[in-house]
């Protein structure tokens, strides 16, 4: 709760804001109790003529309306103040997602961060839409009504002095106790709402092994197991407002008593004293009470501010670019030293990577699944920062060489390209920007054997795919890729073989596409095939993050025994 | 609207608690409207100096009101709570009960399980129905009559202005407000999912919109909508707000109305002044339970969404499914299986996923299909198990047209891995028991033993959905269900893609030695092991290439010949 109230603490404006709305509403509410009282006592018991009462109601109308004005300003203020929180947290989130969600897409995390960004950041609305306003009211509004209660009748004071404290030992007897007990109630809660989903999802199943029918009951059961776990949890909320309620009810009694008591024996007080009493008594309580629901409302937000600390604490690293311009027209020599890189402590690393590529090679990088070799081709497309060495480029390190012509001049194709949403010439249009003609980019798509595709499709070029379009198998996934760098004609290509599963067709592209796009420039392929391998002027061999040994394929035959075993026992089992 | 009667029909069986939530409700309600203008009785009388033992009943009614009216508050909200639960438990029933004849073909409608999850949480939100919709306005409506009977003995007009004030607060301005509501409601939602496909694209297309340098403009394209969802969601809570204010004032209004009018009354010497502060009081305490009225609409607007597109899930049954199907499979020996001439196309889906697709398959025969990915063999193996209708053609189980079967006799004599195989929380006992009645736990250890899970025991637990399995240890289990189940055929899709080459021989092997005499359809993306197949059926783009024995199709040296060599080249490395 602490960063929260920190970021709220930072809304000064909006907060004193706030308090006055609540004060002014304080002075509402006494002014109203005040106006009724008088009005009341006027008539009935200084026999005043309705004219003489007419300014009063006047007034008393001005005074529910000021009320409800400044607890609706006062409302709005939190909302506004939700609003700027929730604008800020976006904004990090996604400074901090910008920076570094590599790790997150390769961890398979990225639909836990799209959770965050969304529902995470919205459950803390209530803290600062409900809950702050309600607390700084239920703080300021009982103080004054006390204040002037003391002024006008201090015994009635005394009893809710006497009587108020009781609410929180009460709660604290009923609720804190239990408050660990209901946590974990929740958690059970938890796991039986589980249970209709995991049957719902799992029918296919059921069906198929004919056991369908009989869940129904299990789900009753379930359900019903779950009804009596919320409601020994609610019990408890409800007897500490019951709890509240008997003690309000309580002082509110006596105090009706005492002022009966001082009206007709001792006969010390107004009609008009008393009345009042009764009047604000009440509204003390109401605000306690409603102090009590905050609180909950304010739990709630809890746990999703802890989740979003703990996602803003995840460092993030930005790769280093500079200001230099890089030709474009002839590939980079580049060069790894001792580059080394790893995902969190303890977690997978490469170490100690050397490694030259000249102009045009034809490099492969191979090793078991968990070697490395994603990893590497993301250290060399700069898209992760490294943790020690450098990476130089025509002999000066990258950090001096701009973005934007690093990446202009840089294809990847990964084995599951993403499809935006857009046009599927949008989507080859990506290769570069907005600039390329309709005509570059179907000559691009005919390269990449796109052409049939889309001229099955009625809309042709203009078919909406990705998220909301319409899908595209991953062999076709592939050739959009592969058109996308017929379009920007990179001198870098970084692409990930893909293993299998692709028809025939897409395999055939792939393969001429590449030695096209390689005539002007550097391939460096994660491989899956052995001709890829065979045909490499200089292969990687990674095992365990570290590079053992570079060379031909033949070299590495004869002088790797590592590579040797891997190569034999792929090739044991062919016949040909 | 017809969707929420649903509702009310399956809620209605709850009559009890529903009951006892409007006693306790209107108790609790009108009590404290008692306790409030006793307590404005009590302070006008004192002031005019009655007899103390007046006084003293007052005083004890008052006590005895408070206790009442908090007793009967906690009732109300335990017999509504666990109404709604048991409701809720109902609703998940009748809900089930409706969609379980439609699976496991209705799941092709939801592209994801997201959508699932959602259904399921349109069932939790159908709890707020009861608690916040249907009866609280009763409530309502019976302590206002109440209070306003009780009214009329002391003055005709305050009774009037309370009723005018009743209708104001409670009926016309809550329905006006509900009616803007959904405007902005609908905008909330238009501009969230806007936003959410913003982030889903920014996140899972990072690596592409880095190289081809499309993040600056993306996270613009991102910060806007961010922008465009929370000027909508500021909107609609104001919104939500100002109708909540105005709902105070206006019954604040009504209040001061009966202090003008008790006040002129009483000057006019038509009420006695004594029952002025208890009419005040009585309007004070009486709007206060108008203040549930004001989150009625959203809460309306949730439940009649929930409820309509619940029904819209299980309302368009048996789609494509409108043959009639009495009779009931039966077969003790391995079955045959014919199709004949049959073309396929998803519901929803512009291309045809299945062409003119014709096999047969020999009693007992082993046959293999392959292709690449999206060529339509799992799709024919669905088929086969009738998970879907075929548009054209036919498909015929011992000659009998799989259409007229029921699909429930169909699956009951099939071992059946699918691609995705869901395994319920609970034990690795509870999971394997799904495939037969009484198995043994000798049994099931040994189809463990057999799938190379030796290292669990039938009492280790299994999270939701499988989630502390790895996708190889799903796989096994999922074949280990399908080999206890012991049927004469086999439908197998892909079921050995994430488990090593070694430990798929072995498993292959038991698949096999179980299944001599039967039938065995297996779909698989590897070519390895498929030597000792009778058929091999080569898939691609949703027609047959070609089919034959291993031997006989690496003869022809045609497609499957083709995808043999790739696969032989490629270096999977481990």
């Amino acid at each position: 709760m602490a960063g929260l109230m920190a970021m709220a603490k930072e809304q000064k404006m909006k907060m004193i804001l706030i308090a006055i709305s609540a004060a002014l509403s304080g002075l509402a509410i006494i002014g109203q109790g005040y106006l009724f009282v008088q009005i009341v006592d006027r008539i009935f018991l200084k026999d005043n003529s309705f004219s003489d009462i007419i300014p009063y109601l006047l007034w008393l109308i001005v005074a529910l309306f000021a009320r409800t004005f400044f607890s609706y300003l006062s409302g709005r203020t939190g909302i506004k103040m939700a609003t700027k929180v929730k604008a800020d947290l976006r904004s990090v989130l996604l400074n901090k997602f910008s920076r570094n969600p590599m790790q997150a897409s390769l961890q398979g995390q990225s639909g836990e961060k799209v959770s965050v960004m969304m529902d995470t950041v919205d459950e803390i609305d209530s803290y600062f839409s409900d809950y702050i306003p309600q607390v700084i009211q239920s703080t300021i509004i009982p103080i004054m009504l006390l204040v002037v209660i003391f002024m006008e009748h201090a015994t009635t004071g005394f009893i809710i002095i006497i009587t108020a404290p009781f609410i929180p030992i009460f709660m604290m007897i009923i609720g804190f106790n239990t408050k660990d007990k209901a946590e974990e109630q929740l958690d059970k809660m938890a796991a039986f709402s589980g249970k209709f989903l995991d049957t719902i999802q799992g029918l296919t199943t059921l069906k198929l092994f004919g056991r369908s029918v009989e869940q129904k009951e299990e789900i009753r059961k379930s359900s019903l197991d779950f009804r009596e776990a919320t409601m020994v949890v609610l019990k408890t909320a409800f007897s500490n407002s019951l709890a509240l309620e008997f003690i309000s009810m309580l002082s509110i009694g006596l105090v009706a008593l005492e002022v009966a008591i001082r009206l007709i024996i001792f006969q010390d007080i107004t009609f008009f004293t008393g009345f009042l009493m009764l009047v604000l008594a009440p509204e003390f309580f109401t605000k306690l009470k409603d102090l009590g629901s905050a609180f909950h409302t304010g739990r709630g937000s809890i746990g999703a501010a802890k989740k979003l600390e703990r996602e803003l604490e995840e460092t993030a690293d930005l790769v280093v670019f500079g200001e230099e311009s890089l030709s474009k027209e002839e590939p980079p020599l580049i060069e790894l030293q001792a580059v080394s890189f790893h995902y969190g402590e303890d977690a997978f690393a490469l170490k100690n990577i050397n490694a030259s590529i000249r102009p045009n090679e034809e490099i492969a990088i191979v090793g078991k699944t968990g070697a490395g070799k994603t990893t590497l081709l993301h250290i060399i497309a700069g898209l992760v920062r490294l943790l020690e060495g450098k990476i130089m480029i025509n002999g000066k390190e990258r950090s001096h060489f701009s973005e934007k012509d690093w990446f202009g001049q840089l294809s990847y194709i990964s084995q599951d390209p993403y499809l935006f949403s857009g046009t599927i010439a949008e989507n080859i249009a990506i290769g570069r920007h907005a600039d390329a003609s309709r005509m570059e980019i179907e000559q691009a798509a005919e390269k990449a054997g796109l052409t049939e595709l889309v001229g099955s499709l009625e809309q042709g070029f203009d078919t909406p795919i990705g998220e909301a379009g319409r899908g595209l198998s991953g062999g076709e996934k592939q050739r959009v890729a592969i058109a996308r760098a017929f379009l920007k004609r990179p001198s870098i290509i970084l692409f990930d073989e893909p293993t299998t599963g692709l028809d025939l067709q897409t395999e055939r592209i792939l393969q001429t596409s590449i030695k096209e796009l390689s005539k002007n420039s550097t391939v460096i392929t994660v491989a899956h095939r052995l001709h890829t391998i065979q045909n490499a002027d200089q292969i990687l061999f990674l095992e365990n993050g570290e590079l053992l040994s570079t060379g031909t394929h033949d070299e590495l035959l004869e002088s790797v025994l590592a590579y040797r075993e891997m190569v034999t026992v792929q090739r044991g089992g062919t016949v040909q | 609207m017809k969707d929420l009667r649903i509702v009310i029909k399956v809620l209605l069986v709850e009559k009890k608690d529903i009951f006892l939530s409007i006693l306790c409700g209107f108790i609790a309600g009108i009590t404290a409207v008692a306790l409030f203008s006793a307590s404005g009785y009590l302070v006008s009388k004192a002031a005019l100096a009655p007899p103390i033992y007046t006084l003293m009943i007052l005083v004890a009614s008052v006590k005895m009101l408070g206790i009442i009216s908090a007793l009967s508050r906690y009732g109300e909200r335990y017999f509504s709570h666990r109404g709604t639960f048991t409701m809720l438990s109902n609703l998940r029933v009748s809900f089930y009960e409706k969609l379980e004849p439609l699976a496991p073909g209705i799941f092709g409608k939801f592209r994801s399980g997201d959508l699932l999850a959602r259904i399921v949480g349109d069932v939790e939100t159908l709890q707020n129905f009861f608690l916040r919709v249907f009866y609280p306005p009763i409530v309502l409506l019976l302590i206002f009559f109440s209070t306003i009977f009780f009214t009329s003995f002391f003055s005709f007009e305050v009774a009037l202005i309370l009723f005018v004030g009743f209708l104001l607060t409670t009926v016309l301005v809550p329905s006006y407000f509900a009616l803007r509501q959904s405007k902005f409601d609908r905008k909330v939602r238009e501009s969230r999912a806007a936003l959410s496909t913003e982030v889903t694209e920014f996140l899972y297309g990072f690596r592409d919109l880095k190289i081809y340098q499309q993040l600056e403009g993306k996270e613009k394209q991102l910060s806007k909508s961010t922008v465009a969802y929370l000027q909508e969601q500021e909107q609609e809570s104001v919104h939500n707000l100002f109708s909540q204010a105005m709902n105070t004032f206006l019954s604040l209004l009504v209040t001061v109305c009966v202090l003008a009018v008790g006040s002129y009354l009483v000057v006019n010497g038509e009420l006695d002044g004594i029952y002025l502060a208890m009419l005040v009081m009585v309007s004070l305490t009486v709007f206060e339970n108008t203040t549930s009225m004001a989150i009625f609409p959203s809460h309306w607007q949730d439940s009649k969404q929930a409820a309509s597109r619940l029904h819209s899930v299980v309302r368009n049954e048996s789609i494509g499914k409108t043959q009639m199907k009495q009779e009931n499979f039966q077969t003790d020996i391995a079955p045959k299986i014919e199709v004949r001439n049959i073309r396929f196309t998803y519901p929803n889906d512009s291309r045809q996923t299945l062409d003119s697709v014709s096999l047969n398959l020999e009693a007992g025969s082993k046959t293999a299909i392959v292709g690449p990915s999206g060529s339509g063999k799992s799709t024919l193996l669905q088929l086969l198990l009738h998970l879907y209708s075929v548009d054209e053609g036919e498909i015929l189980l011992n000659d009998i047209p799989i259409n007229t079967l029921t699909e429930e006799s169909i699956w009951e004599n099939a071992n059946v891995v699918l691609q995705a195989n869901h395994f319920f929380y609970g034990t690795i006992r509870d999971n394997l028991q799904l495939a037969k009645d009484g198995l043994g736990d000798d049994e099931m250890q040994g189809a463990l033993s057999k799938v190379d899970l030796d290292h669990f025991t039938l009492d280790d637990s299994v999270l939701e959905k499988g989630e502390n399995l790895s996708g190889g240890e799903k796989q096994r289990l999922a074949i280990a269900r399908a080999m206890l189940k012991n049927e004469s055929l086999w439908l197998l899709d892909e079921p050995t893609s994430s488990i090593d080459a070694l430990t798929e021989a072995k498993i292959y092997q038991h698949i096999f030695s179980e299944a001599k005499a039967d039938t065995v359809v297996l779909v698989s993306h590897r070519l390895t092991g498929l030597e000792k197949m009778d058929q091999i059926i080569v898939m691609d783009h949703g027609k047959i290439m070609e089919s034959g024995t291993f031997e006989s199709l690496m003869e022809r040296k045609g497609y499957f010949y083709e995808m043999k060599k790739i696969e032989q080249s490629v270096f999977l490395g481990g």
